[in-house]
């Protein structure tokens, strides 16, 4: 080796820069992952750029992304995507080779196609689609049964969320007084972070899950902003195998998200997902007053036919008892009409029998007495001398007596020299005694004389 | 869900006695025992329709 050739480090990354401009003059559309965005303050951006296989970094390189060039990316994507450019996406760049003789190799960014990206979230929506329906459960939720009142609703969104007011203001101010209790379990909803962050809610609201009827997932309000984290597959799975139904009104996308699609049911926005849980109640409310109307209307019919029924009832009692009163009472009668033509044949025939018996008890009484009569008539004859001659026999006992009478009689008594003494015109006696001075009067059998006593003295017995 | 169940539960028997009702399979003597359950149950459902539910928050903050 003879003397040694030395360059500088100017010279040799001169020469590289100029084997490298040489060779790569153009620009080439590049597909690659932006691993980092690195956005320095200045507004330009230092992205690191990576291909994977496998989950591993098979080839990494550093890029270039002016603030202009960022700037004017942004704001395709912003169009399209409604995002910025955002880490852990697939690209399509448009990049030229660049040598910096400061900073080295790296790929100067001209461009990004957004529409690249739209390809790549369509992709990674079908890509969860898919893998749902091979896993069998991508209707889970939807197949879940529907709670006949959803009353008690676990709401996922966050505080701040128009979306989140909407909804309530809606359930609250309700007119027909349907009161729902709800409890906020709040997530961050967009971005990259939101399937996480909904997850994690999930988890938590799985453990309360007897305290409620069903999950809601609303957000809105904000501007446009992109839905894409809702096609994610972990967070979809989480909802599918969810045990309560889950509700969406998570904003306007035309297109829909998977999120969306396998959810129980999806409101499109919270207002129109809250009317629609004021209408589940009502189609309760409204049945349930069909209900009653029809337990009313029904009773009123059983009540009115029973009614007619009896009513029916009692007119065909009343109409078959009379007729069968008025049979019998026609009956009775013809009876009554015999039996008093047999009383009066019977009246008759007694009446005669009772006159030839009457007639024969005096022909009987007449012949008897009669007979009495003719027996009495003999022994009266006999009589009259028998009584004749008592009476004379009496007579002449009676004379006797009555003259033995008239010796006792006072005139006779008094014809034989006897008198009566009266004093106050009564016989002196013991009872009626006369004193000294008294007048009396005196009976004799011819005469009546009145005297004065002188001298009065009491009979001596003896 | 234990509430819920015995409110799908009046629900259901109130479309039962309905059904009942409508097809006049229920005559005088079971009407006023009938119309007095429907009554009860419809009671039962309209209370839900607009009561209060008892807060889980003390059970949530148990759980974190």
């Amino acid at each position: 080796m003879s003397e040694k050739q030395i360059f500088t480090l100017k010279q040799v990354v001169s020469s590289i820069k100029k084997t490298i401009d040489e060779r790569y003059k153009m620009a080439y559309w590049v597909k690659a992952e932006m691993h980092k965005l690195n956005r320095f303050p200045s507004g330009h951006c230092f992205p690191e750029l990576v291909q994977k296989e496998d989950g591993k970094i098979v080839a990494q390189l550093s890029g270039i992304i002016w603030k202009t060039v960022m700037d004017r990316v942004n704001k395709s994507f912003m169009e399209l995507l409604k995002e910025p450019l955002k880490e852990g996406t697939n690209l399509l760049l448009l990049v030229k080779v660049t040598f910096s003789e400061k900073y080295g190799l790296s790929l100067q960014i001209l461009d990004v196609d957004p529409s690249f990206v739209l390809g790549e979230l369509q992709r990674e929506r079908e890509e969860t689609l898919k893998r749902l329906t091979k896993e069998g459960i991508l209707n889970n939720n939807q197949n879940l049964p529907f709670p006949l009142l959803p009353k008690r609703i676990a709401i996922i969104s966050a505080d701040t969320s128009k979306g989140l007011s909407d909804f309530m203001n809606v359930l609250e101010s309700n007119e027909y007084g349907y009161h729902f209790y709800t409890h906020l379990f709040p997530a961050a909803l967009q971005g990259d972070i939101a399937p996480n962050s909904i997850q994690k809610q999930l988890r938590i609201i799985e453990q309360v899950k007897d305290y409620f009827d069903i999950v809601v997932i609303v957000r809105g309000g904000g501007g446009e902003v992109s839905m894409t984290c809702y096609n994610n597959f972990e967070l979809c799975e989480a909802i599918v195998t969810f045990p309560l139904p889950i509700l969406t009104g998570i904003g306007h996308s035309t297109n829909l998200t998977v999120a969306e699609m396998i959810a129980y049911q999806n409101g499109i926005t919270p207002t129109e997902l809250a009317e629609m849980l004021i209408r589940s109640f009502h189609d309760f409310a409204v049945p349930l007053d069909d209900a009653r109307k029809i337990v009313i209307r029904t009773s009123e019919n059983v009540l009115l036919n029973a009614g007619q029924n009896l009513s029916h009832a009692q007119k065909l009692f009343v109409a078959l008892v009379t007729s069968k009163f008025s049979k019998n009472r026609m009956a009775v009668k013809e009876i009554e009409k015999d039996i008093f033509r047999s009383f009066k044949d019977w009246n008759a025939l007694k009446a005669k029998e009772i006159k030839h018996e009457s007639e024969r008890l005096v022909r009987e009484a007449q012949f008897l007495l009669h007979n009495y009569r003719q027996r009495l008539e003999l022994p009266v004859d006999k009589l009259k001398p028998a009584i004749e001659r008592s009476l004379r026999q009496q007579n002449e006992r009676l004379g006797v007596s009555s003259r033995n009478v008239e010796l006792l009689s006072p005139k006779m008594v008094l014809k034989r020299g006897y008198s009566i003494t009266r004093v106050h015109g009564k016989v002196i006696s013991m009872e009626n005694p006369a004193k000294k001075g008294d007048k009396i009067s005196t009976f004799t059998h011819d005469f009546e004389l009145e005297s004065e006593i002188k001298e009065l003295k009491k009979t001596d017995d003896e | 869900m234990s509430k819920e169940i015995s409110y799908d539960k009046a629900f259901d028997e109130l479309q039962q006695i309905v059904s009942d009702m409508e097809e006049g399979e229920i005559g005088v003597d079971e009407l006023s025992i009938k119309v007095k359950r429907a009554s009860e149950l419809i009671k039962i459902c309209k209370e839900k329709l607009s009561s209060t539910e008892e807060d889980v928050s003390k059970i949530l903050k148990g759980l974190k």
